[in-house]
């Protein structure tokens, strides 16, 4: 086999063989990851970078053109925190996410656990919820914005059907509850996901202890709670922490359906930083809001995470 | 599995679980069941039926109050008007140019990084994965101003080549990641048995792993096409003129500042979702099997 082996290599010498031994073999490695690596410093570690950095300097298309960006230390954040619309964007995100996570995460599950059963059809109805999901988000959200249609949209038709409201009203255009409607329409979009997680986590839990869990009588909510919560754990919390992310990066869903609006009603930090740059184009400004996104970004997963990963160790 | 905690029920349950059972017969609760999946059905699947039954709507019975929920008559009109124009299919044309650049360049420099990630040791086999983790969680909006004053640098704005790198930034890092996770699961075995029969590394890799990986790449290509389509925030803050638009972008374009032609641009919406759909589908399997096995890795 070994001599066989020799002869081959001696026979068709490729160019590769110099990666076998020696330096070459030592280097390998380093080579095929050598592209990524390096594109992913320049578009990933070097803009993240300058992005914070520049949350301390003063830019605006005025220094842009001049080449020349004083350093001006915190006085673009003390500019954001002057800002009436700062506080109001921060309730209203802390708001959103809240909103956001609750309801998808508690929908998720609901969802998981009525798909989890394999009974006649199922496979039907697991690919129609599923709809939310695929469906291009700017799509959805355009949608969404003609459902909300003040004067024809469905979705007041049906309201009215049901009894819920009197007369047609302008969810979008009216300050009360136009960072709600948004929420509901983000939580039709991200709900799925949750569920595809949560149904792949439920099909792991071993039968036999639910099955024990019955025998002791256990109450269906009974069931949930200590037998099959403990189980998917670590898939729940994922799934918050994903939900979390995601939700806080939302742009496409407020900024298709309000643009923030109506008065900053349902504006949220991402849309604010967006205005401060491409609106105001005082880029000094959103990259202190983006830089503060970004370390709550950071802080809350990773204290998310080592919270369940304390708890896995128990 | 019963909806309502019937505390007084579990202590009595608890001494026979023969009682607990007849409380609910089997048939009440298949009926639930099912009236359960039903509204979640409906709930889910609405929306993208009236988007489809609003394209299908001739304009006039657009603004009837109250809507019908069945189109009254069905047209093909508005994607008539859609497509007639010129501007839709240059739309559909740069995403298309844009998409196929992405996915290329991000999965042949994923394809190797994933695989010496999952293979090889070295400095930093350990740390790199998990930075891949991390470089998609960071926040769009900061990356979103550092890119605007480079592109502007290099007068890249405007154009459909300057959002390459831009949209690599958060495809490339859970491409490797993903492909990585892929990559660990061929098994090594075939790779020993390339290398005995003269297979030099690289020739195990390229001839024998890569093509058993196919359904991995394949998965990868798939996430990375559907997200460079679907991309919004970044085509909008750095494409300046129509003519560069991609289809999403278009698609909002469409929205006026008195009226808009919900017809039409739903129309659009039904043909933007239609390939991404069509894929889902027809990849569902392989799809799910990757977010789930990527996510739930992490």
């Amino acid at each position: 086999m070994t001599t066989r082996t020799r002869e081959t290599m001696k026979l068709k010498p490729h160019w590769s063989s110099i990666f076998e031994n020696g330096t070459g073999a030592r280097l390998y490695p380093y080579l095929m990851v050598m592209p990524a690596i390096l594109i992913a410093i320049g578009v990933v570690v070097y803009p993240v970078v300058s992005g914070i950095s520049s949350a301390f300097f003063d830019v605006t298309l005025r220094t842009l053109n001049s080449g020349n960006m004083p350093f001006v230390g915190m006085r673009n954040f003390e500019k954001v925190f002057a800002d009436p619309n700062f506080v109001r964007a921060s309730i209203n995100t802390l708001i959103w996410v809240v909103l956001n996570v609750v309801a998808q995460l508690g929908l998720g599950l609901a969802l998981a656990l009525l798909l989890h059963r394999i009974v006649p059809g199922i496979g039907f109805f697991r690919s129609g919820m599923l709809v939310p999901w695929v469906v291009p988000s700017v799509v959805a959200v355009l949608t969404w914005r003609w459902m909300y249609d003040p004067s024809v949209g469905v979705a007041n038709e049906i309201l009215v059907r049901l009894g819920v409201i009197n007369d047609y009203h302008p969810w979008l255009g009216d300050t009360a509850t136009a960072l709600y409607a948004v929420t509901v329409e983000s939580i039709w979009k991200g709900t799925p996901f949750v569920m595809l997680l949560l149904l792949a986590a439920l099909q792991l839990v071993p039968k036999s202890i639910l099955e024990a869990a019955s025998m002791d009588g256990a109450s269906g909510w009974r069931k949930l709670w200590y037998v099959i919560m403990p189980q998917i754990r670590v898939s729940f919390a994922i799934a918050a922490v994903l939900t979390f992310i995601l939700t806080v990066n939302n742009f496409n869903a407020i900024w298709l359906m309000t643009e923030g609006g109506p008065l900053s009603s349902s504006e949220i930090l991402f849309t604010l930083a967006y205005k401060y740059g491409f609106q105001r184009f005082d880029l000094g400004m959103a990259s202190a809001v983006a830089t503060m996104l970004f370390v709550g970004l950071v802080i809350a997963t990773t204290v998310y995470l080592k919270l369940i990963q304390a708890k896995e160790a128990d | 599995m019963s909806t309502y905690p019937m505390t007084d029920e579990i202590g009595r349950a608890r001494s026979s679980p023969q009682l607990k059972r007849r409380l609910m017969p089997k048939s009440v609760r298949m009926a639930l069941l099912y009236v359960g999946l039903w509204c979640a059905f409906i709930w889910c699947v609405f929306p993208f039926y009236w988007m489809i039954a609003t394209s299908l709507r001739p304009k006039e019975e657009m603004f009837a109050r109250p809507p019908s929920l069945v189109p009254q008559s069905i047209t093909l009109q508005n994607y008539v008007d859609l497509l007639v124009g010129a501007e839709f299919w240059r739309f559909a044309l740069n995403s298309l140019i844009l998409t196929a650049s992405v996915t290329i360049i991000s999965v042949l420099l994923a394809v190797t990084a994933g695989y010496a990630m999952a293979r090889h040791r070295f400095r930093g086999s350990v740390a790199l994965p998990l930075f891949m983790l991390y470089g998609q969680m960071f926040p769009p909006v900061l990356l979103l101003i550092p890119f605007y004053i480079q592109l502007r640098f290099l007068g890249w704005l405007d154009s459909l080549y300057g959002l390459i790198p831009v949209y690599l930034s958060y495809m490339l890092p859970l491409c490797v990641w993903l492909m990585r996770g892929f990559f660990a699961q061929v098994p090594h075995s075939l790779e020993d048995a390339a290398r005995m029969d003269g297979c030099t590394r690289w020739q195990a890799f390229w001839r024998v792993i890569l093509p058993m990986a196919r359904p991995g790449i394949v998965a990868v290509a798939t996430w990375v096409m559907i997200h460079t389509w679907n991309e919004f925030l970044y085509a909008s803050t750095f494409i300046l003129s129509d003519k560069n638009r991609t289809l999403p972008l278009g698609l909002s374009g469409l929205i006026g500042q008195y009226t808009t032609d919900w017809g039409m641009l739903m129309a659009g919406g039904v043909l933007t979702a239609a390939p991404i759909l069509l894929i889902f589908f027809f990849l569902q399997k392989h799809l799910v099997a990757g977010v789930g096995g990527g996510a739930v890795k992490g």
